[in-house]
């Protein structure tokens, strides 16, 4: 059942198809009969002479000697749906008229109408055309209304409609004019140009067309409005007139019909030929226009497809620099590096170099002075504490210097343990002490509690401590050195106060910048590298501290170190410890 | 049994190797010499000395190496070697640590203090092996 129901609709389908394909054959067959039926009707088709007189656009013969224009199209279109043979004969206009009627031939085209012709011709009843008269001048003439007309010489077609009108109207006007009639519209266009005549006078399609390649321009003088149509001879030919009649009202009921386009070939060709100057030059310059620009657009595409290129190029060359200059980078990197490694070891070796030979002297003169080797008189014992101080002082400057360069190369190694502070402090007091006695210096300390824990460096932070204390000793040479400790926000604050020299306000910047000494100089009245300081500011810095200093020259200076209570992970409270 | 008193010093500088040659002699230790780390092994090996005091920078094979090289005997496993160095870098003493030397000594050496920190490692690195072994 289920594949029943889906069959039926197929069965149906095809039923219909081949039903429409019958059809269509039927169709095919029906309209092949009429195609055959058509011709043998053409065969026997009626024949149907035409007058035309040379009046383009509505009927004329071209260079070729080939019938046109809107009439000729019109009565094609006509005589090709019934079945005429159409044989258009060239005359001058009052000849096609007798010619109709001593039945020469059957119809005239473009016959305006008039009670007079129509007592003469049998008209059809539909107009072809309308169609007006209308005066056409030089240029430049100035003739704006009839009264213009007076006293000008006037050309018209023989025995036109036009010649007729004008004679009433210029009797009626009562004007002085020397009116000409010639052959054709053509003749009376020439005249004018030539300067024979002043106007002329033609009907609305002629003049449309013309007037511009004769150099004439239309006036607003217009006048009788006439109907154009097929005349045939009294009598005659009344069936070719009602067929007409019949086609002509079908072909303007379809506004596609071959009569409108007839209408439009001929008018539209015509309006191209009133095309005022300026537009004309308008149109040139948009045309140049259009043709620059064609011109110049090509132009930049190419300059656009060059820089594109050249782009391309600088691009490729960009690229390329940026390869070579990565690769150059990466070289200069690993140089870096090299350098970098060069430069521990160049660190590790002066360290080892320098204290090697070092070693010896500094134990050697130890050992002398211990006795160990035997008695020295005082003498000998002045002179090798004289070595001994040397020494020391030699290592101390190695040691700051590969300070220095350890910390500046990252490579400063930090031991962390818990001490007491205050015990750290006493024991770099001792160091300097006997320098500080031999001055005259007061040494003065005070700590805020008994006990001061500390998790730091300690080696590190005891050379911060005798540093300090060494250059407030140094710069002090009357009064007192005060050490004094507080507690504030887990820091300690180790100040070191003098009664010293002082520092100059300038100077304060500078301080712990590297080989920085003040009054430096060749001569200096204070030995030193001048490194001390910058060790101890890079030291605490390490520490997670930092050094601030107070001074005032003459009057002494404090120098306060600022050191986290719990390691390096006190390091973020610093920053409150004021 | 008597005391060993035999402590071996690896060292290529000559005046330094007679520093302490003489220093430990004037404390009443003999100091076995050596100049060059096979040596070293070499003397540690034969003499099994109370203590080794090691040069790091020395020609040839250098005292990570050779404090390494020591190590591999477990006859030298109650021997304390104390590692004397100018090399003051990152990493000196962790190294020195982990190549097997149990104390550290920075120079230059101070002749007022140097035996009294040699015979504090001494003592610290035997209790330290008695409390592993009990």
């Amino acid at each position: 059942m289920h594949s029943l129901q889906v069959a039926m609709p197929i069965t149906r389908n095809f039923a219909q198809t081949h039903i429409k394909y019958m059809a269509e054959r039927i169709v095919k067959s029906l309209v092949l009969i009429a195609v055959i039926c058509c011709s043998v009707q053409f065969l026997a088709a009626r024949m149907v002479h035409v007058g035309i007189a040379q009046n383009p656009p509505k009927c004329y013969m071209d260079d070729e000697g080939k019938p046109a224009g809107i009439f000729v199209e019109i009565l094609n279109s006509i005589g090709n749906e019934e079945g005429w043979e159409l044989q258009y004969q060239l005359g001058k206009w009052d000849e096609n008229l007798l010619k109709l009627q001593s039945g020469e031939i059957d119809l005239v085209a473009d016959v305006a109408y008039t009670t007079d012709r129509d007592k003469l011709f049998d008209f059809h009843s539909i107009p072809v055309l309308s169609s007006w008269s209308q005066v056409y001048s030089r240029k430049g003439l100035g003739i704006q209304s009839i009264i213009d007309l007076d006293g000008k010489r006037i050309v018209v077609l023989e025995g036109s409609i036009q010649q007729q009108a004008l004679n009433t109207m210029v009797r009626g006007f009562g004007l002085q004019v020397t009116i000409t009639a010639v052959q054709s519209f053509d003749d009376a266009f020439k005249a004018v140009a030539e300067n024979k005549a002043d106007v002329a006078v033609t009907n609305n399609f002629f003049g449309r067309m013309h007037a511009n390649s004769y150099g004439l321009e239309d006036t607003a003088i217009v006048f009788e409005p006439s109907t154009l149509f097929f005349v045939a001879a009294k009598g005659r030919n009344v069936d070719l007139l009602d067929k007409i009649d019949l086609n002509l009202k079908q072909l303007k009921q379809t506004p596609d019909s071959d009569y409108y386009k007839a209408i439009r070939n001929w008018t539209s060709e015509s309006t191209g030929m009133i095309i005022p100057l300026w537009v004309k030059v308008m149109l040139l310059i948009i045309g140049l226009g259009l043709l620059i620009s064609t011109i110049a657009g090509f132009v930049l595409k190419r300059q656009v497809r060059l820089r594109t290129h050249e782009l391309q190029l600088a691009n490729a060359d960009m690229e390329n620099r940026i390869i070579e200059r990565t690769k150059e980078l990466a070289s200069a990197m690993q140089a870096a590096q090299q350098a970098d490694m060069l430069k521990s070891a160049f660190l590790a070796t002066m360290s080892h170099e320098l204290r090697t030979p070092l070693n010896s002297i500094i134990g050697f003169t130890g050992i002398l002075l211990q006795e160990l080797p035997g008695n020295l008189n005082d003498e000998q014992k002045k002179q090798l504490h004289l070595v001994q101080n040397s020494s020391r002082h030699l290592l101390s400057l190695i040691n700051d210097v590969l300070d220095i360069s350890k910390i500046e190369a990252g490579q400063l190694d930090l031991q962390y343990s818990i001490f007491d502070l205050k015990k750290s402090i006493e024991k770099v007091l001792l160091l300097v002490k006997t320098q500080a006695e031999k001055k005259g210096l007061e040494v003065n300390t005070c700590y805020q509690h008994d006990s001061l824990e500390i998790e730091c460096d300690q080696r590190r932070l005891e050379q911060v401590i005798l540093n300090l204390l060494s250059n407030a000793v140094k710069f002090t040479e009357t009064g007192s050195i005060t050490i004094t400790t507080m507690e504030q926000n887990e820091c300690y604050i180790i100040s070191i106060q003098d009664t010293g020299i002082g520092i100059p306000l300038s100077e304060l910047d500078r301080l712990f910048k590297p080989f920085h000494q003040i009054d430096s100089g060749l001569t200096r009245k204070y030995e030193g590298t001048g490194l001390g300081l910058s060790i101890c500011y890079q030291l605490l810095n390490l520490l997670g501290g930092r050094i601030v200093v107070k001074s005032e020259p003459g009057k002494g200076s404090t120098f306060r170190a600022i050191v986290p209570k719990r390691g390096a992970n006190g390091k973020k409270q610093t920053d409150s410890c004021d | 049994m008597e005391k060993n008193k035999q402590i071996l010093v690896i060292e290529d500088n000559p005046s330094n190797l007679y520093l302490m040659q003489y220093l430990l002699g004037k404390h009443g230790y003999t100091a076995i010499e050596a100049d060059t780390g096979l040596k070293g092994i070499d003397l540690a090996l034969t003499s099994k000395p109370l203590a080794i005091i090691l040069d790091i920078q020395l020609p040839e094979m250098d005292g990570y190496e050779v404090a390494k090289a020591i190590r591999a005997y477990s006859s030298l496993d109650d021997t304390p070697i104390i590692a004397v160095t100018s090399y003051a870098m990152i990493g000196d003493r962790e190294n020195a640590i982990a190549a097997g030397a149990s104390a550290y000594i920075e120079k230059p050496i101070n002749p007022d203090t140097f035996i009294r920190e040699i015979e504090s490692h001494i003592q610290e690195y035997s209790e330290r092996s008695k409390l592993c072994e009990s």
